[in-house]
């Protein structure tokens, strides 16, 4: 052992697994299973997300008619959706898959399972505060739920909560609190999950993981963690003082009635919202981004492409996040050049991300290409993000924006992205470390099935959604058909939604393998390196890991894409070569080197 | 292991060589401590930049500020108060070094004197509140005393959390004791942080 390594040792010792049923499964501290916490509560959100799209779908192919199955259950004698009840459904729609499904699945899951296996640590650095997280998390969860139950129902006044509709003016009930209330607390929760991500990134890397050194997934999410720290908290003191608005009378965001005093204004909302909100969206794919770094290398069996160059490209684009948000705003009447600064700013963040898809690309060139589920996910991922960022290129041009503003054509782009990049990052990820959290791999058969329902039906959803908005579409209709020049768009609505209940229907091969997976106990173990890969969780340690992950902190020598390296082969055999593995030629000069 | 048999000996006098020779380097896990609270004010921090942001942005598309019908918000009283938690706040770093100098009486009674300063300023706050209250200032009367209650209630909040933890980390300095040195640094720490925002509203709120 390096004096590196017990120095690492020491301050991290080993702790006995707890055996009491309530301390391994529900009050954890233990990062993997508040990993698996995460992803159960995520999914099961998901799943919420994802029938009301279908209960809006519905309304855009059939409009005013009756719900099947579920509609008279929902709605009353009729069956049918009305307007209020529509309102609500897409609002908690986008809340829910944004707050509660994506986010918790994406960095809950992943940050919590990855950051302390992949840069070598035995735990987060405080596994206290991660437990709190969650709980927190859940807390919210629950608010949403009770929101539904409310008088006069749930939130309604988009997913956006832009004032005044959100203050007592527009949504006077009880449902609208809650969930203000819980966007406030999953906030909280999300702002434990960065301070203990960052800290732990920075203190608990083992031995030799440089930051050069770290996996992109952990760039990432460490990225991801920072914009969150940041911003979240800018959010939560927007959703804060909306609430002393409903509950208290204050006057932040309600304008003013009388002329000496003055009053609040709406568009302060939209600020404070936006100031948070694109970097939100990057909090989003950032750690998809990072996921497809890894999975795209680790399955062309080549480095990845100009590893610097991506890792300052997301360096870049999180800090060009913080400076765009006022794109979002170009319609509320803000002085032209400040318009046209955001612009600027807008359209440079294309050119970091370029780098990072041109890097995707090339780390595929004239790779050995394995197509396992992972893979493909990943692939599907490069696709769709290719095409809602191209889409972002429009809506960031001003003059372009006047028109697409508030129409399908931004829903599109945002689906494309937040949706369909984010959602099949996350199931690259699923996919990929599943063996890593449950033991043994999920069935390629189901996934293979699973993938092609997945992409071509997200890529027809909203490539219908972008051409309708591209035609003129406004966004959040109730009854888009009410408008003449709308009514030659009913086939395309009702493709649309044929093609997202077939996404819909697809996700059953995912439970179906999800549940065989976790519960099964026939399929094979899947073995500590099922894929062939470098990083530390799968080189230096079980599946699943134990509870204390290493049994040994690893002693880090070399970066995450060691792949295809001749020597390699040539001293192994294999085509890979772990982070920490010490191959027999470089052993003495190596062990020389560090001693020195 | 040296450190440990140098416990039981009564510190040198004379602060700066006490320091130099008592003062332990932080061992890993409160160093991951420091980094973790660091990053935690950092954005907590954040919380308060939009607060004040929201206030900026209110008070600049205002037809006045402040609005004619309403009170003028009292200077001097605050302004003591700012003096008052300034030395709560000194009597907080007076708390970390008896800790560092491993004397738990002077712990105890420094952090006891940063709670009832604490309190003086939660009272005078009270007081404050409760004249503008009945010259019908109330927070349903407009951006202006919007800005005004939510600030400082919300300000007064975080100093209720840190009363109650200075107040706490008093009770259990007196027993003495090593692991309680991050605990005192760190609750000092947010302490600092909980005066730093006042300072600025205080400057803006009031005074501005
Ligand atoms: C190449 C980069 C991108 C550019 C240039 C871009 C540009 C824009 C612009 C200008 C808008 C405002 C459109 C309008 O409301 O009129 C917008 C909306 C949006 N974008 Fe992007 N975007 C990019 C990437 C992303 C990514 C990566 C995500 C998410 C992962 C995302 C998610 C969203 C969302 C959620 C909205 C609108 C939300 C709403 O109004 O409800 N964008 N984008
Ligand atoms: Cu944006």
């Amino acid at each position: 052992m390096t004096p590196a390594q017990a120095l690492m040792e020491e301050a991290q010792p080993i702790h006995p697994a707890p055996t009491s049923f309530w301390r391994r499964y529900v009050f954890s501290i233990d990062h993997k299973m508040i990993a698996k916490q995460f992803l159960w509560a995520g999914l099961l959100f998901l799943l919420v997300g994802g029938a009301l799209a279908m209960l809006i779908r519905w309304q855009w192919g059939f409009p005013y008619r009756p719900v099947p199955l579920v509609g008279r259950l929902l709605f009353g004698e009729s069956g049918v959706i009305g307007p209020a009840t529509y309102q609500q459904i897409f609002t908690t729609h986008g809340l829910v898959m944004i707050f509660f499904a994506v986010t918790p699945v994406l960095i809950g899951t992943f940050g919590n399972l990855l950051i302390p296996l992949m840069i070598g640590a035995r735990d987060m650095a405080f596994p206290r505060l991660n437990m709190y997280s969650f709980w927190t998390f859940l807390l919210s969860q629950l608010l949403v739920l009770a929101s539904f139950f409310a008088p006069l129902g749930s939130a309604g006044a988009g997913w956006t909560t832009y004032t005044p509709l959100s203050t007592n003016v527009g949504m006077p009930g009880m449902g609208q609190t809650l969930v203000v209330a819980a966007i406030f607390v999953t906030g909280v929760s999300s702002t434990m999950g960065a301070v203990n991500y960052i800290t732990t990134v920075i203190r608990l890397r083992a031995p030799g993981m440089t930051y050069m050194r770290l996996p992109l997934t952990i760039w990432g999410l460490w990225l991801t963690a920072i914009l969150n720290a940041l911003f979240v908290p800018v959010l939560g003191s927007a959703a804060l003082l909306l609430l002393l608005d409903r509950s208290f009378g204050t006057e932040f965001f309600v304008a003013g009635a009388s002329a000496v005093r003055g009053g609040g204004d709406p568009i302060l909302w939209q600020h404070l919202f936006w100031i948070f909100g694109h970097p939100e969206v990057y909090i989003m794919i950032l750690p998809a981004w990072g996921i497809l770094g890894d999975v795209l290398s680790f399955f062309a069996r080549k480095p990845h492409h100009w590893y610097r160059g991506t890792v300052w490209a997301m360096v870049l684009v999180t800090v060009l996040s913080a400076m765009v948000y006022g794109h979002h705003m170009f319609m509320t009447g803000m002085s032209p050049l400040l318009g046209e600064g955001f612009m600027l700013f807008t359209l440079l963040i294309s050119i970091p991300s370029m780098v990072v898809v041109v890097n995707w690309v090339l780390t595929l060139w004239q790779g050995s290409l394995r197509y396992d589920t992972p893979m493909l996910f990943a692939l599907g991922t490069v696709f769709v993000f290719g095409v809602g960022g191209l889409t972002g290129l429009f809506l960031g041009d001003i003059s372009m924006d006047l028109y697409l503003h508030d129409t399908m054509f931004v829903v599109g782009h945002f689906h494309f992205t937040m949706a369909a990049a984010s959602v099949m990052g996350a199931f690259t990820g699923i996919y990929f470390w599943f063996p890593k959290m449950f033991g043994r791999r999920l069935g390629e058969r189901l996934g293979k099935i699973h993938f092609w329902f997945t992409f071509l039906g997200l890529t027809l959803v909203f490539g219908g959604q972008l051409l309708a908005g591209y035609a003129g579409q406004e966004r959040r209709l109730f009854d888009p058909f009410q408008y003449t020049f709308i009514q030659g768009l009913r086939g395309l609505n009702r493709w649309t939604s044929y093609f997202a209940f077939a996404l819909f229907t697809g996700q059953l091969f995912f439970v179906v393998n999800f549940f065989r997976g976790v519960f099964g106990r026939r399929a094979a173990p899947a073995g500590p390196n099922p894929w062939h890969v470098t990083t530390l969780e799968w080189t230096a340690t079980s599946s699943p890991p134990p509870f204390h992950n290493f049994d040994r902190i690893p002693e880090v020598v070399r970066g995450p894409h060691e792949l295809s390296n001749p020597e390699v082969r040539r001293l192994t055999g294999r085509d890979f070569a772990g982070q920490a593995e010490l191959l027999p030629g470089d052993g003495a000069a190596a062990v020389a080197a560090r001693k020195g | 292991m040296a450190q440990r048999e140098e416990r039981g000996r009564e510190p040198a006098p004379g602060l700066v060589r006490d320091l130099t020779r008592y003062r332990r380097r932080p061992h890993g896990a409160e160093r991951t401590a420091y980094v973790g609270m660091a990053v935690f004010l950092g954005s907590w921090a954040m919380l308060f930049v939009a607060l004040f942001f929201a206030y900026a942005f209110l008070r600049a598309r205002a037809p006045s500020w402040p609005p004619l019908d309403a009170p003028p918000l009292p200077r001097l009283l605050p302004g003591l108060n700012t003096l008052v938690i300034a030395a709560s706040s000194a009597a907080v770093v007076r708390a970390t070094r008896s800790q560092e100098l491993r004397r738990p009486r002077g712990v105890t009674a420094a952090l006891a004197a940063a709670v009832v300063l604490g309190a003086i300023f939660l009272l005078v706050q009270g007081v404050v509140w409760s004249g503008l209250w009945r010259q019908g200032l109330v927070p349903a009367g407009g951006p202006y005393p919007s800005v005004f209650y939510a600030f400082t209630a919300f300000h007064a909040l975080h100093v209720v959390v840190g009363l109650a933890a200075l107040a706490w980390l008093a009770v259990r300095a007196r027993a003495g004791g090593e692991s309680l040195r991050t605990d005192v640094r760190l609750w000092g720490w947010y302490w600092h942080f909980v005066g730093v925002v006042w300072g600025v509203l205080y400057l803006t709120v009031y005074l501005a």
